[in-house]
């Protein structure tokens, strides 16, 4: 199961974004452990400026704006067989 | 987890601004221009070069992160902190609560005309051309320091 983190502290865009990758994760059959990070000193643990950023597996893989679909399955098909 | 970040008050901001911190201000470059720390010592870097310019700030010595009250400073008091920066802190209630605490600033008379006129500085003739002198601070202060609603008001 993959680990994903959306950072934000609670914009339109973030909200975009998870809702997004749970679209993208249900459609693919891929299970996902999502996670909202909104508290600023967590997020800036991770070095992100610019938000929504996107963390999978503890990487950070995306910083602002919402990710595209095709984005997004790529990570999630990534370490997949 | 980065550690909580240090905040100072605007008070000891002055101090320190005194003692040689350098006060970094990441507002705009329109909000500054409307109106500025009066301080010894500070450098402009907006929000939006910082991650870009972040590293032209020097390691070795207090960095005092600054902006219209403190939110935007912080975010980045902590990118600094992420980045290594150990003598960082934020100022919290940024330039508003500078400005109420009746601390020097410079404002531009031409960038804030209309509100000027609009709010305090037409409440009398002397006000109105201390707050619109933009080479006397202490002139400014006294201005935007009559009082917080008048401050918020004017600056």
């Amino acid at each position: 199961m993959k680990e994903i983190k959306v950072l934000g502290t609670g914009c339109a865009n973030c909200r975009a974004t998870i809702a997004l990758i749970e679209q993208v994760a249900q459609s693919k059959g891929v299970a996902v452990n999502m996670q909202k990070v909104e508290e600023l000193r967590d997020i800036m643990g991770y070095g992100v400026m610019s938000t929504p950023g996107v963390v999978i597996d503890g990487k950070v893989v995306h910083a602002g704006g919402v990710p595209s679909r095709d984005k997004i399955e790529q990570w999630l098909a990534a370490g997949q067989a | 987890m980065l550690d909580q970040a240090r905040e100072v008050c605007p008070t000891t901001t002055r101090r320190m601004s005194r003692e040689g911190a350098l006060l970094v201000d990441v507002r705009e470059r329109n909000e500054i221009d409307r109106l500025a720390f009066d301080v010894p010592d500070f450098v402009i870097m907006p929000m939006s070069e910082f991650e870009r310019r972040y590293s032209e700030l020097p390691r070795d010595r207090d960095l005092v992160m600054v902006c219209q009250i403190g939110v935007r400073s912080l975010k980045a008091t902590y990118f600094l902190m992420y980045q290594g920066y150990t003598q960082v802190a934020n100022m919290e209630g940024g330039i508003a609560k500078w400005v109420r605490k009746g601390f020097p600033v410079k404002v531009d008379a031409a960038a804030t005309a209309a509100p000027a006129a609009s709010s305090c500085c037409n409440s009398g003739s002397s006000a109105g051309s201390a707050c619109s002198d933009t080479s006397a601070s202490s002139a400014t202060a006294a201005c935007c320091g009559a009082s917080a609603s008048n401050s918020a008001a004017c600056c």
